[in-house]
């Protein structure tokens, strides 16, 4: 009977499908048997499935050739093997716009438009948009006046205030069509990160900014010692606390720069046990006693050198004769 | 935590150096070979709430961390600022000090007790001094066995020991083992 329960564990263990990405061991043909009596009883059975389990992917796991690192053998897991479902949802479909709408009421196709186009008026191939464009109005040197003209109205201006009316109803109908679409929460992503960051009026730089404590303290401080006298002799407000950096305020260095010990620090320790070790030296160089007597070392040695030519011309020379005659009277 | 002006660093150096001489050097630039960075970083000093700490680059990176006032220690401490600003090596540097320090005593057995009460060392107690001892040096107190037992000043210099009386005082206690057991609050 062992041997029948060992050897069928033995198959059900080979069956499990181990997901060594995940980390991870499922038994297909699992099924707790017949409903457990109690609580305790479940977890037991459970926890002897989960080892069963566990053990398998330790197998596995263990089997693959490791590299040796620094701390232990290091194992690359491969990449999983089950697909886990979809975090977010699928893109909801977005409403038609107004335009979509009238253009299939209407059975309007879309048609492509050449880059571009023969402009009539300069008589050239302009392009359909952008910097050289058919119809620009700039083109258009001469506008006819009409019978329905009032005198003293600019035509060109008229065209300018025509144009920037159009852009603006344009504009407003691709809000609505963008407020339709949020409704339904089929905003296209790129906008719908951009109006999280923005204000629901204005821009970026209406966005207040919240002041934190500490900024606030600070000021306050610096406002309490901007008078003549540093702040010290002006009436404390009930319940104002006394400023926190009572003082010069003092700049350190960084408590970590790059891996731990920035330039800086190694420079002022270098400085410091230099200048200590400098100071306390036995074997200490006297420099300038050492100059003094390279000096004299080396005069004596010129003084050498020059005396050993004279000394053999000495007969040439002319021989020193006092002036000082003696102060023999002749008696 | 914050490293160390410069007047501190000044402070600091020139205490240990009483204890280490040149070696001061090697305490600061041998590697540590700490966190699991493949190259060693260095030791740096670093103070907090008054404590300055002996701590490798790698561990300091990590205490950053931690929020200030949470912060307990960081490393070893080896001292501490007192209120007017002048520095104390505590008995926590202890460790660092008998492995750095160039000159040490060593105490007979029996009279270890009265070091590791707090007491200076007289001459009946010296079994051992390191010869060239100069008067002012900073000392490592060591037992019989060289277990490091606490360190002092020396006053009075290794030739004068010899013709010194047997109570005058050798070294003058700075700090002891016992001190763990004694000052347990104030250690801390």
């Amino acid at each position: 009977m062992a041997e029948e329960a060992a050897a069928t564990t033995a198959a059900a263990a080979s069956n499990y499908e181990v997901d060594l990405g995940n980390l991870m061991a499922y038994d297909p043909s699992h099924h707790l048997a017949a409903a457990p009596s109690n609580r305790e009883a479940m977890r037991e059975e459970c926890l002897q499935k989960a080892t069963e389990l566990a053990q398998a992917v330790a197998d596995v796991l263990f089997a693959l050739p490791p590299n040796e690192a620094r701390d232990g053998p290091l194992v690359r897991l491969p990449p999983p093997n089950t697909r886990l479902p979809r975090e977010k949802h699928l893109p909801r479909p977005k409403p038609p716009t107004k335009w979509e709408q009238f253009a299939k009421m209407k059975g309007i196709t879309k048609r492509k438009k050449n880059k571009r186009e023969w402009d009539e008026q300069t008589q050239s191939w302009k392009r359909t948009y952008g910097y050289d464009r058919v119809n620009d109005d700039r083109d258009i040197p001469i506008i006819e006046a009409k019978a329905t003209d009032e005198p003293g109205v600019d035509p060109f201006a008229q065209r300018k205030e025509e144009k920037k009316k159009r852009v603006e109803k344009q504009e407003k109908n691709r809000l609505e069509n963008l407020k339709k679409a949020a409704k339904v929460g089929a905003l296209p992503s790129h906008i719908q990160l951009a109006a999280k960051a923005l204000p629901i009026t204005g821009t970026k730089a209406d966005l207040p900014k919240k002041s934190k404590k500490e900024d606030l303290e600070n000021v306050a401080g610096m406002a309490s010692t901007a008078t003549a006298s540093g702040g010290k002799f002006d009436e404390k407000l009930p319940g104002e606390k006394p400023p926190k950096h009572a003082g010069k305020h003092r700049k350190f260095l960084p408590v970590v720069e790059g891996k731990g010990i920035g330039n800086l620090e190694k420079q002022q320790y270098d400085k410091v046990l230099n200048s200590i070790l400098a100071k306390n030296s036995e074997d200490q160089l006297d420099v300038g006693r050492a100059i003094t007597m390279y000096k004299v070392k080396k005069e004596k040695q010129r003084s050498k050198d020059k005396d050993r030519p004279s000394k053999s011309n000495n007969k040439l020379k002319p021989q020193k004769k006092g002036f000082k005659k003696s102060s023999k009277k002749n008696a | 935590m914050r490293p160390l002006d410069e007047k501190e660093t000044t402070m600091v150096f020139e205490k240990l150096f009483k204890f280490t001489g040149p070696n001061l050097k090697h305490l600061l630039e041998r590697p540590a070979v700490e966190g699991p960075d493949p190259e060693p970083g260095r030791y740096c000093l670093r103070l907090h709430k008054n404590r300055v700490y002996y701590a490798s680059e790698a561990l300091v990176r990590r205490a950053t961390a931690v929020a200030r006032p949470r912060l307990a220690a960081v490393g070893t401490p080896i001292g501490k600022f007192t209120h007017h600003g002048s520095f104390h090596l505590t008995v926590h540097a202890l460790d660092l000090l008998a492995a750095h320090a160039r000159r040490r005593v060593w105490l007979k057995p029996d009279t270890e007790r009265s070091f590791l009460f707090g007491n200076s060392v007289p001459k009946s107690s010296l079994a051992r001094i390191t010869e060239n001892t100069k008067s002012g040096d900073g000392v490592v107190v060591m037992s019989m066995s060289d277990v490091p037992l606490g360190f002092g000043i020396a006053a009075r210099s290794a030739q004068d020991c010899r013709k010194a009386d047997t109570n005058a005082v050798v070294v003058l206690h700075q700090a002891d083992a016992g001190e763990y057991l004694r000052k347990e609050e104030e250690l801390m």
